[in-house]
């Protein structure tokens, strides 16, 4: 089979850089250089690990179709950003107000509870979610690198889908 | 269809994520990129590990491709794997110290994998004998079939330079073969 680089007119370009009377001679060597190399095939890889390639790279691709494209993972992060900040404001609420925010963020069936150790324990643990979460924030906010920023808003939202459900739980 | 078209809607199949658009790729370049890392390493297994990476490589990648001579750009990422795996072995070897006086008495550094299945030919032989500069120049000229000019861009040195590398490597290997 004619190999695409034989079309390269090899005198020609040899004779921009040597005197003519060398250039066909030059461009001969590389052409029977060539040849040696067409004599001498390598070996042909085997068909196992061919079809083993082809199978990874169908495998690759079926994985590439499961995982959420980057678009939907950023707006993920962005939709857990926005409440989270929403949280965080609300949080820092109790220092001013804190029967609003209080009645804001806590469910009816503990308001409306009478079982006050138990409630105020479930207060003072969501509250320290919030705390953490709101580190987390400041941390992200600090720029840690975008990679471990996607994670580790991953994992932010991620507990706090679990911490919402959880909550309105009770 | 000619050649040049059926490439093309080859590659828009893998850049759509078609497996089948992709296994056509393998069929068409494996061979030649499996001779260019064979002639480069002259070891078997090597080849069939650096040959798989390139093409998981390129699912990853297709979607960079912008046109212009595919082979160009699949050996551009067939020379950095062929890099990586160099400064790899530089970095093992320098781990394995207590091996050192060992590894430097094989002959060129290529790793030669189970002699009794494979028959090293002269031309490996003698390829080994070159700069490693060289030989991957004259190998990527063979297996690629770019033109002079595409290599010349490829490698990021005047025309004239690769040019002149070329043919002292290739009339050197003919001197090899014959003497």
């Amino acid at each position: 089979m004619k190999h695409r680089n034989e079309n390269d007119d090899l005198s020609a370009l040899f004779e921009r850089f040597v005197p003519s009377s060398n250039a066909e001679e030059c461009a001969e060597e590389i052409r029977t250089a060539d040849g040696l190399l067409r004599a001498h095939p390598a070996p042909q890889p085997r068909p196992e690990i061919i079809v083993g390639i082809k199978l990874a790279m169908a495998e690759r691709l079926a994985e590439r179709h499961r995982r959420p494209h980057p678009f939907f993972r950023f707006v993920g992060a962005a939709a857990a950003v926005i409440v989270v900040a929403l949280i965080g404001i609300l949080g820092r609420g109790p220092q001013s107000h804190p029967e609003v925010s209080h009645a804001a963020l806590i469910p009816t069936a503990i308001w409306e509870s009478d079982d006050l150790a138990s409630d105020d324990h479930d207060i003072a643990y969501f509250a320290s979610e919030i705390r953490q979460i709101e580190t987390r924030m400041r941390a992200l906010e600090a720029g840690d690198g975008e990679v471990e920023a996607v994670a580790t808003l991953d994992e932010v939202e991620m507990e706090l889908m679990r911490i919402n459900t959880a909550f309105w739980k009770e | 269809m000619g050649e040049g078209a059926e490439l093309t809607q080859i590659i828009e199949g893998c850049k759509s994520g078609y497996a089948d658009s992709f296994a056509q790729l393998v069929d068409i370049y494996a061979g030649r990129c499996y001779g260019y890392f064979y002639r480069l390493t002259g070891d078997r297994d090597l080849s069939e590990e650096l040959l798989s990476e390139l093409f998981m490589k390129l699912v990853e990648k297709i979607a960079s491709y912008k046109g212009g001579a595919f082979e160009s750009w699949l050996f551009r990422i067939a020379a950095n794997i062929f890099h990586d795996h160099l400064r790899a072995r530089q970095r093992r070897n320098k781990l394995l110290d207590a091996r050192r006086t060992e590894l430097e008495t094989a002959p060129t550094g290529w790793q030669k994998s189970d002699e009794t299945d494979v028959k090293i030919d002269r031309l490996q032989s003698h390829l080994d004998r070159l700069d490693g500069d060289t030989r991957e120049l004259i190998m990527l000229r063979f297996y690629s079939e770019l033109s002079f000019k595409e290599i010349a861009a490829l490698r990021s040195e005047p025309i004239g330079t690769a040019l002149s590398k070329l043919h002292r490597g290739l009339k050197k290997l003919r001197e090899l073969m014959e003497g």
